[in-house]
């Protein structure tokens, strides 16, 4: 894993994004679906189901890249979710892109309000595929998280001192 | 009354429409616009009491196109709902005319404290 001290580079905490994901969590979803937090994960994402990932950047005073990583098996039941999809309509493409792209662009909105401002937000990115930072991106904080057992992941990644 | 919703993502307006009738206002009249060009052009169409923006979208974002109401001689009342609430954004929003800046992530009783300072 390349996540490196937090000492050395101007980045968020691990109990800060935790807290973010679970406020803007438990808003999408409701109190009652709260995700659990997996400080020593027992299972990685399982890619075999496919992977979608939704990133936002942030530049100016702080610049970063803020991304999640959910399996299709998590990435579907949130859409429907939030959209309050009947249970015969299964979520498009579509609407689990744009669940995924709200999901980080709220993560990455709340991050960068903790972070020295000022600094902007981009439109959210998302795919299915995995996240991969190129070079001049460093991971400076990672949370694993389940779902109703489906593993979500939030990084953060800023440019290399 | 109508209440104007602007924001790219449909899963957002979803959960607008949907925290508006938590917060007990959801008898009201919805439109929906996709980014602020549409917003800008659906305040000239449809009127609407008031304008429900997200700040971060494709075409035009929400304070461009709050300025453009502005300069177009609108004065509906316009709040932000957007994933950004540093004080930067909200002395911003304030400076360019907006009536309130509500935080994602936000409960029903943020709407209501909102709204009601406009209805």
């Amino acid at each position: 894993m390349s996540t490196v001290s937090q000492e050395r580079y101007d980045a968020p905490t691990l109990d800060d994004v935790a807290f973010v994901v679970d406020e803007v969590w438990r808003s999408l979803l409701g109190d009652e679906e709260g995700l659990d937090r997996l400080d020593h994960p027992g299972h990685a994402l399982d890619h075999r189901v496919g992977t979608w990932t939704g990133a936002v950047s942030v530049t100016g005073e702080w610049r970063a890249t803020v991304t999640v990583e959910l399996g299709a098996d998590a990435a579907g039941p949130l859409a429907a979710r939030m959209l309050a999809l009947p249970d015969d309509e299964p979520p498009t493409d579509a609407d689990i892109a744009d669940a995924v792209g709200e999901l980080v662009n709220m993560v990455g909105g709340n991050v960068k309000s903790l972070m020295p401002g000022p600094s902007a937000l981009s439109l959210p990115l998302v795919a299915a595929g995995r996240a991969a930072h190129p070079s001049e991106l460093v991971e400076v904080t990672r949370l694993d998280a389940a779902w109703h057992d489906r593993a979500v992941r939030f990084t953060v990644a800023i440019p290399r001192h | 009354m109508k209440i104007l919703i602007a924001d790219d993502s449909r899963v957002m307006r979803q959960i607008v429409i949907r925290t508006l009738r938590q917060a007990g206002h959801g008898g009201h009249d919805i439109v929906e616009a996709e980014n602020g060009r549409d917003a800008l052009a659906k305040v000239a169409t449809e009127s609407p009491d008031l304008v429900l923006s997200d700040w971060n979208m494709p075409e035009m974002n929400g304070i461009d196109c709050l300025s453009a109401l502005r300069a177009s001689g609108s004065q509906v009342p316009f709040g932000f709902v957007t994933s950004e609430g540093s004080e930067d954004m909200r002395a911003r929003a304030t400076a360019a005319g907006a009536a309130f800046l509500i935080a994602k992530p936000f409960t029903p009783e943020a709407f209501d404290d909102a709204l009601r300072s406009v209805l």
